[in-house]
């Protein structure tokens, strides 16, 4: 393992009794990126978030984070802030007094809990009891927690859980904002448009096992595009569908149109050719489209593949 | 240690607790004064196993402060019932998670936050020694209890002697709370174990059993609380207490930095 990456994990596991949370787990995340977790529900996210941040032990292998071993998570606790499982804070203390309690607990610097306070839009909330937050305010103290002691390192599990699309907007902005700083920011999520919008660096989990590792683009590019075709009329599908095997291409039929994979060269160019072969076999077409891969298209590839 | 010491402090010590909390501690005094010179009884009536204070022993110079000693006594397992919670309802809420990823050292923390409860239990218990001395110089005639010696000087002497034995006592149930929370880490099972335990447990096999009175801490705890019974003495009974608080600590901070803690 070398220090160049912010988070190393190397065969990382963990088994409760016959049950595997997280197996062999390999991946690197290097530094000042923004690093999407995904996987869906009980993939071993969080768990391996927990195995992180020194909370739960592994069973095996072993993990760095910022150049630390995981055993021995006091070495690096100062430098790593976390919001893990939902925001648990004591309700009957105000949120300014919640983070005066984390910030003596870890010696972080008292003088910057109005700034974080404000960063997270709590300001005038600031001496209202945490137990009567809503939901996305909890969330938005959690952060602040996170972020006391300006870490090097920020562990999010799951922060748009239970937000209304208004508060995933806004925590999607602040987790840009974090970003900015020049930090490393792990994010976990299994929605995964969320994820495409705010990370540039991806693990991809299922039943505990990365299936993917890398930068978010090569993710997507991975997957080939399409081109969708949609005649006019739908009694010109077989036509179609002719000029399209002409061309060597492989096709779906989805109701009244054809998806068209692409496995290399320019879309938009296959898009004009086929949109010409089709104007010149006498078929109108109400409707020509690109479909980019996106993450979500991306990953099903990648689940199904593994399955 | 000393960082989780000042975040349990922080909790604590709110300001808009004060003026609620200083008129409970009142309540308390007054109250407990009033039960125990109520239940004090001439020296030949009560027999050596009764936890209730004599008549003679309450004109004494210890008088005073022996209230105060009494009156704890008699709140041993809401005691013990309230560091259970305390400790229990951090796993409960998910803020020991919360605490760890600020202070990952785990005996740090649980002593910290233990001694940050045991400062604040020192401050209450000594507000309280002096309302319930006060309020049991007001309310002693009306139960033929003479105070006069209670201003004496040997009347310090056992003001601080009662005030470090009830410490003991608060710190015994402290720990085993502490102790029975982190082993279960739920509020309710651990309630209904410390409620089991302080309450007719021991008491049952004490009956059965008689040296079950030297041996059981619940039961060692209570004979420290009102300075020792006819069965054990307050010193064998404190020093035997200590023993437990060591090896309940050991028990405590080993199954703590071992766990996982994933709630």
């Amino acid at each position: 393992m070398s220090d160049e990456f912010a988070i190393e994990l190397d065969g990382l596991t963990k088994r409760y009794g016959d049950r595997t949370a997280v197996d062999a787990l390999r991946a690197a995340i290097p530094p000042r990126t923004v690093a999407g977790v995904i996987g869906p529900n009980g993939a071993g996210k969080t768990t391996m978030m927990a195995m992180l941040l020194g909370l739960i032990r592994p069973t095996a292998g072993s993990g760095r984070v910022l150049g630390e071993s995981i055993t021995r998570p006091e070495r690096y606790a100062g430098r790593v802030g976390a919001l893990l499982e939902g925001p648990a804070l004591w309700p009957g203390l105000t949120g300014a007094e919640n983070l005066r309690v984390l910030a003596r607990l870890g010696r972080h610097d008292e003088r910057a809990i109005p700034q974080l306070l404000a960063l997270v839009g709590l300001a005038d909330r600031a001496d209202d009891r945490f137990g009567r937050y809503s939901l996305g305010m909890k969330q938005r103290l959690g952060i602040a927690a996170a972020l006391l002691g300006r870490p090097e390192l920020v562990v999010l599990d799951e922060p748009t859980n239970g937000l209304d699309p208004a508060g995933i907007r806004e925590m999607r902005r602040l987790i840009a904002t974090i970003a900015q700083e020049a930090r490393t920011v792990l994010v976990s999520s299994h929605i995964l448009s969320e994820i495409e919008q705010v990370c540039d660096w991806l693990i991809v989990i299922d039943g505990g096992r990365a299936l993917y590792t890398g930068p978010a683009t090569a993710f997507a590019g991975q997957t080939a595009p399409r081109v969708t075709l949609a005649p006019l009329h739908p009694e010109d599908l077989p036509a179609l569908a002719e000029v399209i095997g002409r061309r060597g291409l492989i096709y779906e039929r989805d109701s009244d149109r054809l998806s068209v994979r692409l496995d290399g060269g320019d879309a938009r160019a296959e898009a004009a050719i086929l949109n010409r072969a089709s104007i010149d076999a006498g078929i109108d077409l109400a409707d020509v489209h690109i479909e980019r891969p996106t993450l979500e298209s991306a990953y099903l590839d990648r689940v199904r593949a593994a399955a | 240690m000393i960082a989780a010491f000042r975040a349990e402090w922080t909790r604590l010590a709110q300001r808009r607790l004060l003026l609620p909390g200083a008129i409970g501690l009142l309540a308390v005094a007054f109250g407990g004064a009033a039960l125990v010179l109520s239940a004090a009884a001439p020296a030949g009536r009560t027999d050596a196993e009764a936890l209730r204070p004599t008549i003679e022993s309450l004109t004494a110079s210890g008088g005073g402060t022996e209230i105060f000693r009494s009156a704890a006594a008699l709140g041993g397992t809401l005691v013990f019932i309230l560091f259970v919670g305390l400790f229990s309802v951090e796993y409960s809420r998910g803020t020991y998670r919360t605490m760890l990823l600020h202070q990952p050292r785990r005996v740090a923390l649980l002593s910290g936050k233990l001694a940050g409860l045991l400062a604040f239990a020192a401050l209450v218990l000594a507000a309280l020694e002096v309302a319930m001395w006060t309020a049991g110089r007001l309310e002693a005639s009306a139960f033929d209890v003479g105070t006069a010696r209670w201003t004496s000087a040997g009347a310090l002497g056992s003001a601080l002697g009662d005030y470090g034995m009830v410490m003991l006592w608060v710190t015994g149930y402290a720990v085993f709370g502490m102790t029975v929370a982190i082993l279960v880490r739920s509020v309710a099972p651990a309630l209904a174990i410390a409620v089991a335990w302080a309450g007719p447990l021991e008491h049952l096999v004490n009956r059965a059993w008689s040296p079950a009175r030297e041996w059981f801490p619940g039961l060692l705890l209570e004979a420290v609380g009102v300075g020792g019974t006819g069965g054990v003495t307050a010193t064998r009974a404190a020093v035997t207490a200590v023993a437990y608080i060591v090896v309940f600590c050991v028990i405590t901070a080993t199954v703590f930095s071992r766990r996982d803690i994933a709630a």
